[in-house]
């Protein structure tokens, strides 16, 4: 899958640009696949923006998104539900966890859809991430931490070509930061899928990425 | 997909739910009771030889001042005829035919006090008259005229007038060997006299009647009288339950004995009762309906947040109302079920009543209940089912 941006700027963020952005009106960007892409700039620059635009969920902004040469704007509400279901995978800054389910139904709910992980792999992917004991609570009584790392196992449950990433590790430790950074990269290695990774921390490193300044 | 049953039905207005529940189901127990009801007694009227045995039924206008004083006439003009015998309910019908000229009858015997009195003949077709006699002809060689008078003729002679004036009681078998005559006169005096004979005796007509070709003949020989319409009309019904008869009737301003129409009466208050309570059931189940409509709405709306996360996550909007429309189904199957059943205790409960009455009517429900019920709800559910799907793809949008 190839993502390619044309001119793309969120309306909000329209005439604030001063030219130092590698991202917002560029001429042409292209995410190639198998790649991962770190995107990193202080709040306010539109990080959640990309990814939401490109994730189909907003639908305000100017020029063009292609998603394998075809314009966005032109998907159906069953394109993106096929797309959300087998080609990309997004965890959400907000989490968007439903708080009255337990942690492995949150992740269940998904696998249901796509039907891409077995009772095992969760349990194992649940274990590496350090919250095997957690699975069987409510995801609201868990700490935003814990939360972020259901989040993602759930996004692991799907087949994709990119996974957005937005801030995902902001609330774990570097420790679990890794764990969970692993797991995700892993998943992609296997999948030969491209990553997208918001951070707020504009100098933060990571091997091997291309590093986009918003 | 448990999950996404537990998220979805989390915001469930159970209240309304079971509100919405509840009424549908009284309406509906209403309703097919109704239709039960309403077929048993239409079967129990039909099995009813009295009530439903072609009924001859004389229609004659309503008399009003006005004809008192020669104003209008009371007869039938032909179109009202032509009318009357469009009516879906009239099978067929005959105009009564009157003497066009004076007849007398008087006694010519020792046995019997001399008598004579002003008479009036009326005739119909022989298929019309309850009457079968092998005396009941006209012929014209013999030139005997058979005649039939209403049975109440002679009940009033013999329980009213011979009682209380001290004379002989007349069992019908004598009245049938007096021997009268009748006299037949023409415009200028001259006259013909005849032998009568009383024939039978009609519980149906109220006439003094006379052979069709015999009044025929003698109205070609002697009539002279201004030719009037007939005042009145004889008809055939098959079904005299049927209500039409009595509003047109009514309607036009006619006439008849009512005793004859019990039937269409009984099946007019009938039909309004059982209207009455099909418009009750029927607005019942409307508000059922709606509550139903407004509950499911309300439910999403309540989860428009969930909705949309689900959507986010990549559920499309027809996965996302499988649970809406997998609670409505179980709902109106759980509200057919039940209330079939409650109609069919209160049909097996109405059926022993009616036996201990000795009327026979059915103790399982009609296959028209079955048929009302799945329609109505196959209604109900489609259009919800449609209203759920346009309302999460929406918050899909």
């Amino acid at each position: 899958m190839t993502i390619r941006l044309e001119y793309l700027i969120p309306l909000p963020l329209l005439g604030q640009q001063r030219g130092e952005s590698e991202v917002w009106e560029t001429s042409r960007l292209n995410f190639k696949p198998g790649l991962i892409y770190l995107v990193g700039a202080p709040s306010g620059r539109g990080k959640t923006s990309l990814l939401s635009i490109i994730y189909g969920l907003r639908k305000d902004y100017k020029g063009k998104v292609f998603i394998d040469e075809s314009d966005i704007s032109t998907l159906g509400e069953k394109e993106w539900s096929v797309l959300r279901k087998t080609r990309l995978s997004y965890i959400f800054q907000g989490l968007e966890l439903f708080d009255e389910l337990t942690a492995i139904e949150n992740i269940k709910l998904k696998n249901s859809i796509t039907k891409h992980k077995s009772e095992k792999e969760i349990q194992e992917m649940a274990g590496r991430l350090g919250i095997a004991d957690f699975l069987q609570r409510k995801t609201g009584i868990l700490s935003f931490g814990q939360q972020q790392r259901v989040a993602i196992i759930r996004a692991m449950c799907q087949p994709f070509d990119y996974l957005l990433a937005d801030e995902c590790f902001s609330h774990m430790d570097h420790k679990n930061g890794k764990l969970a950074y692993d797991l995700i990269s892993e998943e992609c290695k296997i999948q030969d899928a491209g990553l997208i990774l918001s951070s707020l921390n504009s100098s933060e490193e990571i091997r091997g990425s291309k590093k986009l300044i918003l | 997909m448990k999950g996404l049953y537990s998220i979805l039905w989390s915001d469930n207005s159970r209240a309304h739910l079971l509100g919405a529940f509840l009424g549908t189901l009284a309406g509906l127990v209403l309703l097919l009771s109704g239709i039960q009801f309403y077929t048993d007694i239409k079967l129990v009227l039909s099995d009813n030889q009295d009530l439903l045995d072609p009924e001859y039924i004389v229609v004659n206008k309503k008399i009003n001042i006005g004809q008192t004083l020669g104003f209008s006439g009371s007869g039938f003009s032909p179109g009202e005829i032509t009318a009357l015998s469009q009516q879906p309910f009239a099978d067929k019908l005959a105009p009564f035919i009157s003497n066009a000229f004076p007849i007398q009858a008087f006694t010519e015997s020792d046995k019997v006090p001399n008598f004579s009195t002003e008479l009036f003949f009326e005739a119909i077709p022989d298929e019309y008259i309850d009457i079968k006699s092998d005396e009941w002809k006209w012929d014209p060689e013999e030139g005997i005229i058979p005649i039939i008078i209403p049975q109440d003729f002679l009940n009033l002679y013999n329980f009213g007038f011979a009682q209380s004036q001290g004379l002989p009681q007349i069992p019908k078998g004598v009245v049938s060997v007096l021997n009268f005559r009748i006299r037949l006169n023409d415009s200028s005096g001259n006259y013909q006299d005849l032998p009568g004979k009383i024939v039978g005796f009609s519980n149906r007509i109220h006439s003094i009647l006379v052979p069709h070709d015999f009044l025929t003949w003698a109205n070609d020989t002697y009539g002279y009288f201004e030719k009037v319409d007939p005042s009145r009309v004889i008809l055939v019904s098959k079904d005299p339950t049927d209500p039409a008869i009595i509003k047109y009737i009514e309607d036009n301003g006619y006439d008849t004995i009512r005793e004859k129409l019990k039937g269409s009466r009984l099946n007019i208050i009938l039909k309004f009762i059982i209207s009455f309570l099909v418009l009750i059931a029927g607005i019942i189940i409307l508000l059922a309906f709606l509550v139903f409509f407004l509950s499911l709405q309300l439910m999403i709306s309540r989860s428009s947040q969930k909705i949309k996360r689900l959507h986010k996550l990549g559920f499309h909007y027809r996965e996302i109302s499988r649970p809406y429309i997998f609670l409505l189904l179980i709902l109106m199957i759980a509200v057919t079920s039940i209330s079939l059943l409650i109609s069919g205790l209160f049909t097996r409960q109405m059926a022993a009543m009616a036996e201990q009455w000795n009327m026979a009517i059915s103790s399982s429900l009609h296959g028209i209940i079955f048929g009302t019920a799945l329609a109505l709800i196959t209604l109900i559910s489609l259009s919800n089912v449609i209203a759920i799907l346009i309302s999460t793809k929406k918050l899909c949008k």
